[in-house]
């Protein structure tokens, strides 16, 4: 095929009512079509206006409050450690303790900084490893073994998940990344469009680490998926595969 | 978006506000049930939060993303209950009917009418593979044996359909949010 044939195809992939065989291959041409890409972009607001056309609908007001209660608690979990920690040390030790422990905690800091400055990056792959182990040996987690393919050839990576779908993935030998390209999760269940996944930059190393959570209706049978897009990620992946996952456990 | 991305619980609830008429009527319009579509929507927004920051203004606006995510979340489910079995079509067409006052006042009826409008100026042979493909969610070989129509005069028409739509909304992008 040429360009004007993919051209061709464009207002179809924004309707995403192309069959596979044919969104593989404009996939493979948008990663290496900058006017492509830029015409998608077009199409996909064209076919988001049809939208519109859908008798507008209240949902319930419980949607909105069910929304914002999940948020702040999503907030609660990530803040709550320190709080608590900040709460037990003032308290316990009255302001004399206080000020003996600012100078503990910040003797703790300085000798913490000069070690992590002495070994930061081992510290940061040794701290990955241990969060990606706790996770494994979680009840009813998933360990998933992906494979690079075609031009991720030499690659590999390990994902897990928990049984609610928190998600980690650990990446080595990835290719260099383009300038304004990062590599980005897919998560691919049976002949449905891959679902986006978040986006994440390799080191100097190659080795590349990603938290994400993985969709409910891709946690039993997802094939995962690595693809190079522009930064910031796309809704449909428009280059080709560079590693692809089987089961390992 | 990048008010959500900072972790503004405002920022989403506005954008909750602004957008939920809309996108529940998208979801309510591919799945044709109230509970199903509320859980979408419920999915959507929150998955809004935790990606917020993947958003790239360069590559669109958020209306766009928003429904292009909305719908994509949308066929995912309707999908996920046609393995199961289908909730029934005809309750969906009556349940799409149930629109309230206060949900038609809010919601900006002129740009619902230009797209109505510009869809009604469509032929019914374009038109019907075009709604097809959004709403059911629908391949163009799908919809070539859905129709019995030859696959390449279901690509064309779909095409020609498309390349209409967008010549009549011309100009209209910024009113619309896209």
């Amino acid at each position: 095929m040429v360009h004007q044939d993919y051209k061709e195809m464009i207002p179809a992939r924004a309707l995403s009512a192309l069959d596979a065989a044919e969104a593989h291959a404009l996939n493979d041409h948008l990663a290496d079509c900058e006017e492509c890409r830029s015409e998608l972009q077009e199409w996909e607001a064209t076919a988001a206006a049809m939208a519109v056309s859908a008798n507008p609908m209240e949902p319930s007001p419980k949607v909105r409050e069910r929304i914002l209660d999940e948020i702040r608690n999503e907030s609660k979990s990530e803040v709550i450690p320190f709080r608590s920690a900040t709460r037990n040390i003032w308290t316990s030790f009255g302001s004399l303790g206080a000020i003996a422990a600012v100078i503990l905690v910040t003797a703790l800091i300085a000798g913490l900084v000069v070690l992590w400055r002495q070994n930061n990056a081992r510290g940061i792959e040794l701290a990955q490893s241990k969060e990606f182990l706790e996770l494994a040996t979680t009840p009813g987690a998933k360990v998933m073994r992906l494979d690079g393919v075609d031009r991720g050839a030499g690659s590999s990576a390990k994902l897990v998940y928990d049984k609610t779908g928190h998600a980690m993935l650990m990446a080595d030998k990835l290719p260099n990344v383009p300038e304004g390209k990062a590599y980005q999760l897919w998560f691919i269940v049976g002949k449905n469009p891959p679902m986006p996944g978040k986006t994440f930059m390799p080191d100097d190393t190659g080795k590349g680490m990603l938290k994400d959570q993985v969709p409910e209706t891709a946690m039993d049978s997802a094939v995962f998926a690595i693809t190079i897009e522009p930064v910031g990620g796309v809704d449909a992946p428009t280059g080709p595969i560079y590693l692809r996952s089987s089961a390992i456990n | 978006m990048k008010a959500i991305a900072a972790r503004d619980e405002m920022a989403l609830a506005q954008l909750y506000d602004r957008y939920r008429v809309i996108l529940f009527g998208l979801l309510m319009r591919i799945l044709g049930n109230r509970e199903e579509a509320e859980d979408v929507l419920q999915e959507v927004f929150l998955q809004v939060w935790r990606k917020a920051d993947d958003f790239d203004e360069t590559r669109g606006r958020p209306f766009t993303w928003l429904v292009t995510l909305g719908r994509s979340r949308g066929i995912d489910r309707l999908r996920t209950l046609a393995s199961r079995e289908r909730v029934a079509e005809a309750g969906a067409r009556e349940a799409s009917e149930e629109v309230s006052d206060a949900a038609s006042d809010a919601f900006r009826s002129e740009q619902r009418g230009l797209v109505n409008t510009a869809l009604a100026q469509l032929p019914d042979e374009q038109k019907g593979p075009l709604m097809l493909a959004y709403f059911d969610g629908l391949t163009q070989s799908e919809i070539a044996t859905h129709l019995g129509a030859p696959l390449g005069t279901v690509k064309t028409r779909m095409r020609t359909g498309l390349i209409r739509l967008r010549e009549m909304l011309a100009g209209q992008g910024e009113s619309f949010g896209f």
